[in-house]
């Protein structure tokens, strides 16, 4: 990846325009509903604007290549950790925040650095094994710090915000290491977000049952079998992003974007939840916070990356 | 088995922009680590530049929340009262900055609030503001530095010291310092663009209480001021001091605006 291959591959143009393409048809849409139809749809418009900012920085990641991309999903999950220690309150314990942030900085050295045995870019052995030595590494605080008072909590906190938001999450910048790289990382963002407007659209539709009405009570059935149609048929229709997946790989992809993308919705809302909150944050106006904004992507990017791996290797 | 608790930052839903403005502001890793990144720097910038160096440091007492109160003829004060002090109270020295000024934009918010670890001071009506004080050094080991005179002034002779300062520590124990900063005018005064290279000193002098004060005894605050005001100027290596400092003070009293 880097700034002259992106511009040489058809994906990332390919990309690219659909981006502006959906942006434009997307703007003209609410501008048609909101002044044609003299329909209220403010809240619609903060998410659409918060889109507008938050592609642009996508693209130009991934365009200024594999060391930005991979920088780049790095302060998103040191970010989105730090939502999850504001919500909380493990922020307040600097040991355990830092540790996971220096974890978090070992993901993205691991996933840049080469191999030393396969030389290839991105240390896969480490990358996998770095959890063991994260924990260890925050069990050690309060062993170290001799303190037991509310430390399960803090470790576990800790643990769990680790492996989900740093290192599961880790594998989308670790997928820059692919030669496929583009077509990888765009489509799931595409994917992603896809399902997410599918589901909101298809609840609105057709609504019916609460899907889990203990956990995200505007969530329905409806919009859920919304979002896994398209899932399934998004892979199909991008097919040109991954031109070697044959069929059960397209029906794969779609199944973890599917049910994965609203699991990683689901478990943020859990989340929120036990904790009573709303959001997880105010970074992105219209969209609350950064975490959010990437819970789908949390979920499905490893799972994704792990089917790769299991037919084709990553690389 | 009990349900863990939670304790979510009171901010949870707050932009930054807010967060930042408010106070008092929820500890942040992110915000301290710049922080401490610019104050170093800033530390040697000053020395190296303006030659920056501090006499009567040991006046302060380090082992107590206190004020700090000096003249103020320069952007320079509020840094150079803080790179007086121990890099260890960085993130416990609070400079009370015009949230009219120095929180009105977003850029300059996160500079007065992460830089210079600013106190949003509302100088309109200060009474919201003096509270937020008065909790500051209720806690332990805080530093507030203050610019009684409200302003920086045009001349660089300074000015009269608002009654804020008096209300704030009418009847406590918190130690307040005079510092008397020499050099800043020189060096940036209001209006200019860039600071100059001439040589910053400050003098801190001894701490003063007013314990024995009567709390909202107007006559009394306006002596405090005075005599806050004598002290500082008694620092001063350019000029006498103005008046003498006994307390309470007969002589009459001329303000500079």
């Amino acid at each position: 990846m880097s700034p002259a291959a992106a511009l040489a591959s058809g994906v990332f143009l390919a990309y690219s325009r659909l981006a502006v393409i959906v942006l434009g048809g997307a703007g003209f849409l609410l501008f048609v509903l909101s002044h044609g139809f003299g329909k209220q749809i403010d809240s619609i418009w903060r998410t659409f604007r918060g889109w507008l900012v938050i592609l642009p920085i996508v693209l130009a990641c991934i365009f200024a290549g594999r060391g930005a991309t991979i920088v780049g999903v790095a302060l998103l999950a040191m970010t989105a950790f730090k939502e999850f220690a504001r919500a909380t309150g493990l922020y307040r314990d600097w040991w355990m925040t830092g540790a996971v942030h220096c974890g978090i900085i070992a993901l993205a050295v691991t996933s840049f650095v080469r191999d030393p045995w396969l030389d290839l870019p991105g240390w896969y052995g480490l990358f996998m094994a770095l959890p063991v030595y994260v924990v260890s590494l925050l069990l050690i605080i309060p062993i170290a710090r001799n303190q037991a008072k509310g430390q399960l909590q803090n470790t576990a906190l800790a643990i769990a915000a680790f492996v989900y938001l740093g290192w599961m999450f880790g594998h989308v910048g670790f997928l820059a290491n692919s030669p496929h790289a583009y077509g990888y990382l765009l489509f799931l963002v595409l994917a992603v977000a896809g399902t997410d407007v599918a589901a909101f659209t298809c609840g609105k539709l057709f609504g019916g049952r609460k899907l889990r009405d203990v956990i995200s009570p505007n969530k329905t059935w409806g919009g859920s079998i919304g979002a896994f149609v398209v899932a399934m048929i998004l892979p199909w229709l991008m097919r040109w992003s991954f031109p070697h997946f044959g069929p059960v790989q397209l029906l794969l992809t779609g199944v973890i974007v599917g049910v994965g993308g609203q699991l990683g919705d689901l478990t943020i809302s859990m989340i929120k939840r036990d904790i009573g909150v709303k959001d997880m944050g105010a970074l992105i106006p219209g969209h609350g916070g950064l975490l959010d904004r990437i819970d789908s992507l949390v979920f499905v990017a490893p799972l994704f990356f792990h089917m790769v791996r299991w037919y084709y290797d990553v690389y | 088995m009990d349900d863990w608790t939670y304790e979510p930052a009171p901010d949870l839903e707050q932009t930054v922009a807010e967060r930042l403005r408010a106070f008092p502001r929820q500890p942040d890793m992110a915000v301290y680590a710049l922080r401490g990144v610019f104050q170093t720097s800033l530390r040697a910038i000053l020395r190296a530049y303006n030659g920056f160096d501090v006499r009567g440091a040991e006046n302060l007492p380090m082992e107590e929340s206190f004020v700090m109160v000096s003249n103020h003829s320069s952007h320079l004060d509020a840094i150079c009262l803080l790179a007086s002090l121990p890099l260890s109270r960085m993130h416990a020295a609070f400079p009370a900055a015009a949230a009219d000024y120095f929180f009105a934009s977003f850029p300059r918010t996160v500079f007065s609030a992460i830089a210079i670890n600013g106190l949003p001071f509302d100088r309109t009506k200060g009474s919201g503001s003096l509270e937020s004080c008065r909790e500051l050094l209720a806690k332990p080991g805080r530093i507030l530095i203050l610019f009684p005179e409200g302003t920086r002034t045009l001349s660089g002779t300074p000015g009269r010291f608002r009654l804020g300062i008096a209300r704030l520590v009418a009847g406590t124990k918190t130690p307040v310092v005079p510092c008397y900063l020499s050099g800043a005018y020189e060096a940036w005064p209001k209006g200019a663009l860039l600071p100059r290279p001439r040589p910053l000193r400050l003098h801190i002098g001894q701490p003063r209480r007013f314990g024995d004060v009567t709390p909202g005894d107007r006559d009394a605050a306006v002596s405090i001021c005075m005599q806050l005001r004598n002290d500082v100027l008694a620092l001063s290596p350019e000029r006498a001091p103005c008046y003498p400092a006994s307390f309470p003070v007969q002589a009459p009293i001329e303000f500079h605006r």
